[in-house]
């Protein structure tokens, strides 16, 4: 109940964070030095013909008179039409939108999952020669770009290797079922093992190159709770208790170290729903990053506005996932 | 709940044991191209996209086709006839064309697809190549009369060009221009399977086809837009052609013993747009600039020397260039020609220019070096970068600097495509606004005799080129590597279409 309570409770704090997230995109969007009447017009039009596309876009009148229609219409569902693609914006983002949280889930994933392993392996080495060098690769792996993580696994497991594909989200000749999205899911839902293992093979390299920057500042976090706690009389009891290294560390330690881990896996999803752009387009992976470029590259306005708004839905509603979580798992929380 | 069937498991078993080479596999009757950009609509009327051009031309059919060497063919239209006075054009249909639903394609058709659409208030980019059309006339199922309000001599290179594939009236005006988008149909030798946006478009041949059958069942097109990526497909066998390469990775990936890699001359120029006024209002100014680039050490150093060097709006075998005009690297010449007008190399004249990043191959870089060439002769060039989405509205708004590098693509080779977009101060292509000679561009669009059109053309390429109104460099390439298996007819603009492809 006071998790629900807590959930609802920053969902509806979100709303005006939302609303002037909203604003800042469109003044952005609209100072920029581009016009997008002429970009939605062949190159031979004239500039009659803009001028009509301009009024029709309602393109020259005041910026805020501007702002409440789209706001009006975005109320009600609509959200321009894209100026390249000449399809309404929403459906264009809600059909890309799932590859995007596939990819950054899975990537999510793959940071957690090294990033734990690692934090334990740095805290385990402390005190020792093998933590400079643990903490050397960790250095290298959070400089390295996750675009220039995505080439080099391209050349070295896609062509020195030939081992893993790495054009898309499924094998030539297989047809993607379309029933939420979720390529993972909706192979499933039709009972197509051999489509979900093609996508979940096609997923591996896009979600390493994209986490594997994420998992370092996992890592460190984690290793620093990890000495706090140790310091901690429950710890100490343990040991007196003869309890052997390993549950102490797992059992009890990890459990209360784990917590400022969460908050930082939280904020970082957000980032690494951000950071998918470039791989995406690296990997031929039809999300939302592949969207956004294209936008930029074309001053798409209404679907740079739309993707930027569902970034910022996605971080918040994340974020209030987080807190949820945080309280389930922190019990001092609850009893306040 | 997975169904774990027998079946299930084979297929699981299938993929499983296909993993590493799981798109190597060839089929013989099919073939993967990884293509640098996407389709942004099905609707092929309703955008101009050049690089979508040779997807669409396997779904859909243009009114007339162009062979390899760019020669206007028949296609749909069997027979036309353009009047003496190019104000109307009389064509004639073949009749043994099927759409992707088993209808007969006839006049009608045609007649949607070109002013009936426009009509109906749908926004569509043919409309603006169609402008002087004010009719068809249908006068049977095989046969109609294209009526213009001008002399309207290009409108057959325009049925081969962009935005003009012939749509189903019935089943469009069945579904409306949205639902056709999602489930397009044309008469072409393809049918569209599958379209992922921004990952894969999967094509079926067309059994029906009227034509020439294409000899591969099955195309895959993965839209790959990272050069890197598409270098390391062909190269790891994960596609069986791609095109837009890196011309540095062509000479290696050629020395591959599976691949092919080629630098094909294409229909598209490299060129300086240039204004007619601020820094290069003096004609001196003009002529020093060009004369002072090396275009065959631009061609060496970013084409591997495989971009022929122009001096007039066009490419060698088009009708426009002038095979016989050079306009000589003479970098003494620009110092005389900057002398006479007050400037040299100690005194420099300062002007602008603008380029892209990445629009096309080297082109910053080639910017910069024609910065370095002109600085040798006297001439000192602030560099900007735009973005190529910039370039018309800089200059509809007259704010491009005195040269801008551009790239002009023209997949007909018809002069009045280049010249006269090029030059036409009233279409935004132009940053060069002197009507004196613009007036001359304008006119030369309605000459309705073919052999004086060329000819005219012809002469105003060269007049642009003695006075400095354009500055063209290079004439383009378009890297092509595949399979060595693989045969693809090589077209003279640059189009690889599916169905002119087979495993050899």
């Amino acid at each position: 109940m006071i998790l629900l309570a807590t959930l609802c409770r920053r969902l509806v704090s979100a709303v005006p964070i939302l609303f002037v997230v909203s604003i800042l995109l469109f003044i952005a969007l609209r100072i920029l030095p581009v016009d997008p009447a002429a970009m939605s017009m062949p190159p031979n039009a004239t500039r009659e013909e803009i001028e009509a596309a301009r009024r029709s876009m309602g393109l020259d009148r005041p910026l805020p008179e501007q702002y409440a229609i789209w706001l009006g219409r975005a109320l009600h569902g609509d959200f321009g039409r894209s100026i390249q693609l000449r399809r309404d914006a929403g459906p264009l983002v809600a059909e890309t939108l799932p590859a995007t949280i596939e990819l950054a889930a899975a990537a999510m994933l793959v940071a957690s999952i090294l990033g734990v392993a690692g934090g334990l392996l740095l805290f385990a080495l402390r005190g020792s020669t093998a933590e400079m060098v643990a903490e050397t690769g960790t250095t290298l792996m959070m400089s390295v770009p996750e675009f220039l993580w995505a080439l080099l696994f391209i050349f070295v497991f896609g062509v020195a290797l030939q081992a893993m594909p790495f054009t898309g989200r499924l094998d030539p000749g297989m047809q993607r079922p379309v029933i939420t999205g979720f390529l993972l899911l909706d192979a499933l839902l039709v009972r197509r093992p051999d489509i979900w293992w093609s996508a979940l093979v096609h997923l591996v390299l896009p979600a390493i190159a994209l986490g594997l920057a994420f998992a370092p500042p996992i890592m460190r976090v984690l290793r620093a709770s990890l000495l706090d706690v140790y310091h901690d009389d429950y710890i100490r009891q343990a040991h007196l208790r003869g309890i052997s290294e390993t549950r102490i560390l797992l059992r009890h330690a990890l459990k209360n170290a784990i917590l400022p881990t969460l908050t930082l896996m939280g904020v970082q999803f957000g980032f690494l729903f951000g950071g998918s752009l470039l791989v995406e387009v690296i990997y031929s992976y039809p999300g939302m990053g592949n969207l956004m470029v294209d936008a930029v590259r074309n001053a798409d306005l209404p679907i740079i506005q739309l993707v930027g708004l569902t970034y910022c839905v996605v971080v918040l509603v994340i974020n209030s996932l987080v807190d949820g979580l945080y309280l389930v798992l922190n019990p001092k929380l609850r009893a306040r | 709940m997975v169904d774990l069937s027998r079946r299930n498991l084979l297929h699981a078993a299938a993929a499983a044991s296909l993993l590493p080479g799981a798109a190597h596999a060839v089929e013989p009757d099919s073939a993967t191209i990884g293509w640098p950009s996407d389709v942004t609509s099905w609707d092929p009327n309703l955008r101009f996209t050049p690089d979508a051009q040779a997807i669409f031309k396997a779904v859909f059919d243009q009114p007339l086709d162009q062979d390899p060497k760019l020669k206007l063919v028949p296609n749909l239209i069997t027979k036309w006839e353009m009047a003496a006075d190019a104000r109307s054009l009389a064509l004639e249909f073949r009749d043994d064309v099927t759409f992707h639903d088993g209808s007969k394609f006839t006049a009608a058709d045609f007649r949607w697809t070109f002013i009936e659409r426009t009509k109906a208030g749908q926004k569509l980019d043919v409309a603006q190549s169609m402008r002087k059309l004010t009719d068809i006339e249908v006068l049977s199922p095989t046969k109609a009369v294209m009526r213009f309000d001008s002399p309207a001599p290009t409108v057959p290179v325009w049925l081969a060009f962009l935005g003009s594939f012939v749509v189903p009236k019935a089943y469009m005006e069945k579904v409306g221009p949205e639902e056709f988008a999602k489930k397009p149909i044309g008469t072409g030798p393809y049918k569209l399977v599958e379209h992922q946006m921004n990952a894969r478009i999967v094509l079926e041949r067309n059994d029906a086809y009227w034509g020439p059958k294409p000899a591969l069942k099955r195309i895959t097109i993965e839209i790959i837009k990272d050069p890197s990526a598409r270098v390391a497909a062909v190269q790891s066998g994960q596609v069986d052609i791609t095109t837009a390469v890196p011309v540095r990775e062509i000479a290696r990936l050629g020395a591959m013993a599976n691949l092919s890699a080629e630098l094909n001359p294409v229909t598209k120029v490299i060129l300086l747009q240039v204004r007619n006024d601020e820094g290069f209002a003096d004609q001196n100014v003009r002529l020093a600039c060009h004369h002072a680039i090396d275009k065959v050490a631009l061609s060496k150093a970013f084409y591997g020397g495989a971009a022929v060097p122009v001096s007039v709006l066009g490419v060698p075998g088009s009708p426009g260039y002038l095979e016989d005009y050079t306009l000589p690297f003479n970098p003494d010449l620009s110092k005389q020609l900057l002398v006479k007008s007050g400037w040299s190399v100690d005194k420099p004249v300062k002007i602008r220019m603008a380029t892209t990043n990445g629009q096309f191959p080297s082109d910053y870089d080639i910017a910069r070096a024609i910065v370095a060439m002109w600085k040798k002769v006297g001439i000192e060039a602030e560099l900007e970068v735009i973005e190529y989405a910039k370039y018309f509205e800089l200059n509809r708004g007259g704010k491009l600097p005195e040269a801008t590098l551009y790239t002009f693509d023209n997949a007909t080779g018809d002069p009045e495509i280049y010249t006269g977009y090029l030059l036409n101060p009233k279409l935004p292509f132009s940053p060069w606004k002197d009507m004196t000679f613009g007036q001359k561009v304008i006119d030369q669009f309605n000459v309705a005799d073919e052999k004086a059109r060329v000819a005219g053309w012809r002469a105003l390429n060269r007049e642009a080129a003695e006075m400095g109104a354009c500055m063209p460099l290079l004439q383009s390439i378009q890297t092509v590597v595949r399979k060595k298996a693989l045969k693809v007819t090589t077209y003279g603009n640059g189009w690889v279409l599916p169905q002119a492809m087979s495993w050899g």
